[in-house]
């Protein structure tokens, strides 16, 4: 800024005095020089109507009102609590809280607060509701109906009859087979002393051939039924009879002046074929 | 703008341990502090974080306020003033004081802030106009550089005393007076070129 002089001002003086001037704190002599320097001054002459022109813009602002948050937030973010008076509020509004509930309270906020917080991320929960739905679908497909639950009696008395009840029907069912075991060993050893008798009718087959695969001794149902698909591919061998037929008989004599008279006997002729036998 | 007295002794209930007393100066001050931290800042989220940083601050430091060296609202003023430029220095924002055609990002292909003001005069509605005049006029000050903006922003928007704001920025009332006058006629010519541009 040129040190200029006019009217016995400088420029050094205007911009101190410019504050005050703008300010309107400056009066008198003082107020008239400065004027007057302004009025003749390229450099301050602007400088003035710039500075009480941004004033102005500067003075236009309004004033921000702060997020409903914030006093909250810097009251815990400094004591860590919320406000005294909420806490007020909040005891006078709040009903009677009974033992159940400060139980809960110290539970969930103390001792299970980890575990708390792990059930309720959204994981779990997504996790706790599959497993929910697949033990629903297992129930109906099981025939277990909500309704039956119903007439359960939870009462110790009934859970103890049901109990003993359950019990016995076991019991029974054990006994009952037991019994069914014993009978059948007992016919099976009556079979064991009965086979050497029967044995003289129906010689026993060798050792090696109950070994095999294709007994069917086990088997009668299977034995019954021929399954001629298993002997389809078999060869069958078929031969004349040794005696002649008549029609052989005929057919020989009316051939046995063609043929060879020195042969008495009828060859025996083998056939074999893949038809099947029904 | 303050009873020094009651304000000493809201001090020192809550060096005492008050928590209510504590509550009475955030309640006081929260809203001045965080209007400083907006038109310093820029931005409402970062004028929220710095409010509460200053008043972590101030409830650490509290026992250090001596209420015969200066009025307690000067010492608050001065807690958020250094907290503000530990921002800036850390947050590297130096926005000295740029052409008006310039862009307000990093990003190329960011408008210049002529362009972002819209015409004042196609719209109608006056309280729409205020709005949008006062965000230009705090787009501007955000321009100018960290010096003058306090300084403007201190006596302008905070209506402080020379003296206090002296105090509070550490520098002469004189060299006071000076920043006030050129952010004033710097803000004006920015503004000035955005309507000449817009009109």
């Amino acid at each position: 800024m040129p040190d200029q002089t006019s009217k016995g001002m400088q420029c050094n003086e205007f911009e101190l005095l410019l504050s005050d001037a703008i300010d309107g704190v400056l009066s008198g002599n003082g107020l008239d020089r400065f004027q007057a320097h302004a009025q003749v001054c390229r450099t301050c002459g602007p400088l003035l109507a710039e500075a009480e022109a941004g004033r102005n813009w500067l003075k236009g602002l309004t004033e921000v009102e702060p997020p409903a948050s914030l006093l909250t937030n810097i009251l815990v973010s400094t004591t860590g609590v919320d406000t005294q008076r909420l806490r007020v509020n909040e005891r006078t509004l709040q009903p009677r809280i009974s033992w159940w509930e400060r139980v809960q309270a110290s539970l969930f906020d103390g001792l299970l607060a980890p575990v708390w917080g792990i059930i309720r991320q959204p994981r779990f929960a997504m996790s706790f509701g599959m497993a929910f739905f697949a033990l629903s679908v297992g129930l109906t497909v099981a025939g277990v109906k909500p309704a039956d639950l119903r007439e359960v009696s939870l009462r110790p008395k009934a859970i103890q009859q049901a109990y003993f009840h359950t019990q016995a029907r076991v019991v029974h069912y054990y006994e009952n087979i037991r019994v069914v075991y014993e009978v059948q060993a007992r016919l099976r050893e009556v079979k064991r002393n009965l086979a050497p008798a029967e044995s003289g009718v129906k010689p026993a087959r060798p050792a090696k051939q109950k070994d095999d695969k294709n007994d069917t001794t086990q088997q009668p149902e299977q034995n019954q039924e021929r399954n001629y698909s298993q002997i389809e591919n078999d060869l069958i061998l078929a031969s004349a009879p040794v005696g002649p037929s008549p029609s052989v008989i005929d057919a020989s004599n009316h051939d046995a002046s063609n043929r060879d008279a020195s042969s008495p006997d009828l060859p025996v002729v083998s056939v074999t074929t893949d038809r099947r036998f029904v | 703008m303050e009873d020094v007295q009651v304000v000493a002794m809201l001090v020192r209930r809550c060096i005492a341990g008050d928590s209510a007393a504590w509550e009475e100066i955030v309640q006081t001050y929260s809203r001045r502090i965080y209007n400083i931290c907006y038109r310093f800042a820029g931005s409402g989220d970062d004028a929220q974080d710095l409010t509460q940083e200053v008043f972590i601050k101030m409830y650490r430091t509290l026992p250090s306020y001596d209420h015969t060296k200066g009025a307690f609202v000067t010492w608050v003023t001065t807690i958020t003033r250094n907290l503000l430029v530990d921002h800036f220095r850390k947050s590297k924002q130096d926005r000295m004081t740029d052409s008006i055609d310039t862009a307000a990002s990093d990003h190329e292909d960011a408008q210049p802030l002529s362009e972002q003001i819209p015409d004042p005069s196609a719209r109608p509605d006056a309280h729409v106009r205020s709005r949008e005049v006062g965000e230009t006029v705090h787009a501007a000050l955000g321009r100018l550089s960290p010096e003058l903006r306090e300084a403007v922003i201190l006596r302008d928007l905070q209506d402080m005393d020379y003296r206090e704001i002296a105090t509070v920025l550490k520098v002469p009332e004189g060299t006071v007076k000076s920043r006030i006058n050129r952010g004033r006629a710097e803000l004006a010519r920015l503004l000035q070129r955005t309507y000449r541009q817009v009109m």
